[in-house]
């Protein structure tokens, strides 16, 4: 999708000197870099007293089963809740299409309280379920394939996504060569359509690990200890820096191989399109009991990511009167930083964008930190932290240094998100139009200004939800940089769910889902609507 | 009209296909026989790629019966699977499977056999391509041409009794054409399948064609030998399809239409207005005939090909050599015995 400036922009700039955009770009860069070596530098200066090789070991081995299994479950209930909505059509499949993204709203905390809490030991499911049934459910959630299950729940949503559009743009043709050549429907999905879509299998996949890998809240909730929970905890407990980027480094080297991954998928998504002729996908109409299967699992899975826990949620905390005045104050930080955090990040991944076109590297380098779990961000940004916070007299200008250093580490972790529909969008724009503006006086700052950002300006506010959505739920990097007693909504659950008031938790999850459901919905339903005749 | 030697395979019978208000296909005719080439002639939208993919089974018939023998392959509400036909399907973009080596293409079809057996007939059916050296090759290292016969070889490895083919040689540079078509028809007379190619060249139909099925606007408007259907249009729709032609209007009276060039036969039309075609080499510069005045001329090499206004009707003329100024007046005379007069 890089679109190239076949000659050298005419005008002043020429080859040699660096516009102030480009400028801003490479900076873009740097921001997303600096965090990463700042880690591996933690890691090395450090001793190795504070944390024992096996504890490492064991909380990789962990984070390693955790993320085999939600790549399991996440790759088998996404790719087949995909082809149920691409290839079939059944009841509600035009509303399941859109409304399988929608448990992105959801944090995976939030899913930790909601699924520990129904499922306690002495809740009143499991109660009931003694004494009416006479029987106990087996189940532990507070395990590890219990963290998978939450953890699933939670990002099968990435995989239906990179799933969908791959089979939305399956060429027809191999699909019925399959059929002529001796396959059953069944057969051809097994034997072609999976096979061919392996790599956004392969991407979706990455991404849910990803995601795993960085998780914090809901593994730290039910008592799995992950890498992730080893940082937060060796920075926390033992107040060591170099303890923690010791953790964080095979996360990292996790996150270099899950991005690689990621990219490769990207890549080979153009392989077996290319057909001859685009005709519609061949929608097989379900009827009678198989049309009420596919329509109970679309709903079991809408229902597992987002109805039951949330219902749960809201049903618990009619229990206890919410702290009003204290939520509302973590509301406002939330979409402040939210909001913040969004239009940095779009505004440097533009730049970015923008100076990739010449210096390809940038772009590269800023989507190292796409993969890296916030926490491991914010030990990274530690060092310059502690800088910071010394340099600051205390008081506003500390809040202020604080959440300068927030907003940092968000533009970090989300650029490579943010410039993936920047760079979409810019890509509509062709070099002879850039050329056009030149000639007709307009500098390279103007030419972006007047043309490149106003033809991107929908990607641009695409790419600002997608930032919102994801610093709204974050919860390590906010609670290892935020300034004292500044709380976010994410900050508040957490607090509440460690002195195991889950009702009390309830409400500041719940205010969560609602701040993010809106731009959710937008992004879903702009993501069905994205191809012709898709449903 | 089924040649003992050459037993019906598959017919279609008034078949019919809509979309919505858009007739694709009306009552359209077709017989498929062992060991012939039947070429699918007609402009595009004219429902010949839909007709294949009602014979494929890839879609359901509104109205007529495909059969295969006494089976019926598809009536309204009853299509018989794709994979239980017995056609085998060679698509335009060739459909090869890029996650499979071009060996595992072949051998796709052929689970029920164990796997010796699937591995040998692949490599014989790749072996009759003249591919079997690219066996562990991956489809896209291989050029068109190669792409299509291993296209070719997967679908004949099944052994089908009909193998139906769309546009095969479209994806092709036009200085490979000639050396695969006759690869691909060679191939396919060995095989002694009955063979359904759908074209919109009508040069290419006519040299491949045992017989030829011209389509347009969802109808079957003629079919038979294609020398048959060039030199005996049916119509002047079908007689455009195979080429150009010269088509004025012309009065017929009993049995014969008044030409500038004399009378010429039309057995069996009824009085009335009617079309005498005459294709542009049927029609030469010559020292006697009508006059008519050059607007064009253009220099071809073999020949010249030249525009004229004869009487207000425009005529296509094909001369041996450098041909007359645009301006000049020349005399043309026509061919009648090659002449065909057909109803309006």
């Amino acid at each position: 999708m890089a679109l190239t400036i076949a000659s050298p922009p005419p005008g002043r700039t020429g080859r040699g000197a660096v516009s102030p955009l480009q400028l801003i770009g490479i900076l873009a860069a740097v921001v997303c870099v600096l965090p990463l070596a700042g880690v591996v530098a933690a890691a090395l200066s450090g001793g190795t007293a504070d944390i024992a090789a096996t504890d490492l070991i064991r909380y990789a081995l962990t984070s390693a089963g955790l993320a085999l299994l939600v790549a399991a479950i996440t790759g088998a209930v996404g790719t087949a809740a995909a082809w149920l909505v691409v290839m079939h059509r059944f009841p509600g499949r035009d509303i399941f299409a859109w409304a399988l993204v929608l448990p992105f709203a959801m944090p995976a905390f939030a899913l930790a309280y909601a699924y520990a809490d129904l499922f306690d030991v002495a809740g009143d499911l499991r109660t009931w379920a003694r004494a009416g049934v006479g029987f106990d459910l087996p189940i532990q959630l507070r395990s590890l394939p219990g963290a998978a299950f939450v953890l699933s729940c939670a990002f099968y949503p990435y995989v239906y996504l990179a799933m969908r559009a791959a089979f939305v743009n399956l060429p027809v043709q191999a699909l019925e060569a399959a059929r002529s050549l001796g396959c059953t429907a069944p057969q051809a999905f097994f034997r072609v359509a999976v096979p061919m879509a392996r790599p956004a299998l392969a991407a979706g996949v990455a991404l849910a690990v990803m995601e795993t890998l960085a998780d914090y809240g809901a593994v730290q909730f039910l008592s799995v200890q992950t890498l992730t929970t080893g940082v937060v905890r060796a920075w926390f407990v033992y107040g060591s820096l170099a303890s923690a980027a010791q953790f964080a480094l095979p996360l990292l080297g996790a996150a270099a191989l899950l991005l690689w991954i990621e990219r490769a998928g990207r890549r080979g998504r153009a392989y077996g399109s290319g057909g001859a002729r685009w005709r519609p996908l061949p929608v097989t109409e379900l009827r009678g009991p198989r049309a009420a299967a596919a329509t109970c699992y679309c709903l079991v899975l809408l229902g597992l990511g987002l109805l039951l826990p949330a219902g749960w949620l809201a049903w618990t905390s009619l229990d206890v009167t919410p702290e009003w005045p204290r939520l509302i104050a973590a509301a406002r930080n939330s979409l402040g930083l939210g909001v913040g955090g969004a239009m940095v990040t779009a505004l440097l991944a533009t730049a970015l964008a923008l100076a990739s076109r010449r210096f390809p590297l940038t772009a590269r380098l800023a989507s190292v930190g796409y993969a890296t779990p916030g926490a491991v961000m914010a030990i990274g940004l530690l060092v310059p932290a502690g800088w910071l916070w010394s340099m600051a007299p205390g008081g506003s200008a500390n809040v202020a240094a604080g959440i300068l250093l927030l907003l940092y580490a968000y533009a970090a972790r989300l650029m490579a998100a943010a410039l993936e529909p920047v760079d979409a969008g810019l890509s509509r724009v062709t070099p002879s139009m850039i050329q056009a503006a030149r000639g007709l006086g307009a500098g390279e700052t103007g030419a972006a200004l007047r043309v490149q950002l106003p033809i991107a300006a929908p990607a641009l506010f695409t790419a600002g939800l997608v930032v919102l959505i994801d610093v709204l739920k974050e919860l390590p990097a906010t609670l290892i940089l935020r300034p004292f007693n500044f709380d976010t909504l994410a900050v508040i659950a957490d607090n509440y769910a460690r002195d195991e008031r889950l009702a009390n938790a309830g409400w500041p999850s719940l205010m969560l889902v609602g701040l993010a459901l809106p731009p959710v919905l937008w992004l879903s339903r702009k993501v069905a609507h994205a191809r012709p005749g898709s449903p | 009209m089924t040649h003992p030697l050459n037993p019906a395979i598959l017919t279609v019978e008034a078949v019919s296909r809509a979309y919505g208000a858009r007739r694709a296909v009306v009552d359209a005719d077709l017989t498929l026989e062992a060991g012939q080439i039947t070429c699918l002639l007609g402009p595009s939208g004219s429902g010949k790629s839909t007709l294949l993919r009602l014979i494929a089974g890839l879609e359901p018939v509104d109205a007529g019966v495909i059969r295969a023998g006494d089976e019926i392959l598809s009536r309204p509400g009853h299509t018989v699977a794709p994979e239980r036909r017995g056609t085998g399907l060679v698509f335009q973009d060739y459909a090869l499977f890029p996650h499979l080596t071009v060996l595992d293409n072949v051998r796709f079809g052929l689970t029920a056999l164990p796997r010796p057996e699937q591995r040998a007939r692949a490599l014989a059916a790749l072996e009759r391509v003249g591919l079997a050296d690219r066996a562990r090759d991956w489809p896209h290292t291989l050029s068109g041409g190669e792409q299509q016969r291993v296209a070719l070889a997967r679908s004949l490895v099944r052994e089908p009794a009909a193998i139906l083919l769309d546009e095969p040689f479209s994806g092709l540079d036009a200085h490979l054409k000639a050396g695969v078509r006759d690869d691909l028809t060679a191939t396919l007379r060995a095989e002694g399948a009955a063979v359904l190619i759908v074209t919109h060249d009508a040069a290419e139909a006519l040299m491949i064609a045992d017989r030829l099925v011209l389509m347009d606007a969802g109808r079957v408007i003629q079919s038979g030998e294609p020398a048959e259907c060039f030199e005996r249009p049916a119509s002047l729709a079908a007689a455009r399809l195979l080429g150009e032609v010269n088509a004025l209007p012309v009065a017929v009276a009993r049995g014969a239409a008044e030409t500038p060039w004399g009378a010429a036969p039309a057995p069996g039309l009824a009085d009335g207005p009617a079309w005498l075609l005459l294709r542009p080499q049927d029609l030469t510069v010559s020292r006697d005939g009508p006059e008519a005045a050059v607007t064009t001329c253009r220099f071809g090499g073999r020949f010249s090909e030249i525009g004229a206004d004869l009487d207000g009707q425009a005529l296509h003329l094909h001369t041996p050599g450098v041909g007359p100024r645009p301006g000049e007046t020349v005399r043309v005379r026509a061919d009648l015995t090659r002449a065909r007069v057909v109803a309006d």
